[in-house]
């Protein structure tokens, strides 16, 4: 499979804003969905609990994934002048970070 | 054994092949071999790093989607006998889990377009912080998961 010359722009961009709007979501919680295990339920935004506890997570991915395809698609579509010089290291320098900044927001898991 | 017991284990298994895959690959772009290889560790080291690319994709995928799917019967059944015992270090750890599970779901995209035949010698070093990345999260997953099953595994 022979990738468009816009796909690294796209995958870079798309893995640098995951990340960082992964975070956030998760920080700030801004799911785009809730799930409520409990009674196989799906909600539309942060929602509370139903009969149990509300499941975050994959609305934190959807999020992420969303914002991070749309960055992607627009970056790819930006002149060669202004991508040719993007770093494809800041994919995973900001992982890292947010893997530290991860590991900073759970620290009172550890510290008890 | 019930639907949720089964599709651990094959979230189990496909980690076990996830783990070897970018194992070898990790292995493979920091110490490889550079003559032919006799013993065991010597072969380990001398696997072409290329060929698992693909793999390490796919294989993340499937066993990210079969943790996603499962992962609401350990909320409910596993996580509150977890918060119960009162085993925060564990419970973090899972946090964790889930967090660079998602990251190195986003990671994908650009870790197979550098791995992709045929390899640009000017980006080795890109190739391998990516590997590396994914290897570490992958490790820190298995781990963890494992820990948390053996605390309650479901069925238990």
């Amino acid at each position: 499979m022979t990738p468009s010359s816009r796909f690294p722009v796209f995958a870079i961009v798309f893995g640098i804003v995951f990340a960082v709007v992964y975070v956030i979501s998760v920080d700030r919680n801004y799911a785009l969905f809730t799930y409520h295990p409990a009674i196989n339920a799906f909600g539309a935004g942060v929602q509370e609990g139903k009969d149990g506890p509300a499941m975050y997570w994959y609305g934190w991915l959807a999020t992420s994934g969303i914002i991070a395809f749309v960055a992607g698609a627009l970056a790819s579509f930006l002149p060669g002048s202004l991508t040719r010089r993007l770093w494809a290291g800041w994919a995973w320098v900001v992982a890292v970070i947010v893997m530290a900044a991860f590991a900073w927001l759970l620290r009172n898991y550890f510290l008890r | 054994m019930n639907t949720t017991t089964v599709l651990l284990i094959i979230h189990g298994l496909l980690a076990v092949a996830l783990l070897g895959a970018v194992t070898h690959q990790a292995v493979s772009v920091w110490a490889p071999a550079r003559k032919p290889a006799g013993s065991f560790i010597g072969r380990v080291r001398s696997v072409p790093g290329t060929s698992y690319g693909d793999a390490v994709v796919v294989l993340y995928v499937l066993t990210f989607a079969l943790g996603a799917i499962i992962y609401a019967d350990y909320r409910i059944e596993v996580r509150t006998v977890v918060e119960q015992l009162g085993l925060w270090s564990q419970n973090g750890a899972f946090e964790l889990k889930e967090h660079f599970a998602a990251v190195g779901l986003g990671l994908l995209p650009v870790y197979w377009y550098y791995w992709r035949q045929p390899l640009a010698p000017e980006h080795a070093r890109t190739r391998a912080a990516f590997t590396t990345m994914l290897a570490f999260i992958v490790w820190w997953n298995f781990l963890v998961g494992h820990v948390l099953n053996n605390i309650r595994g479901f069925g238990s």
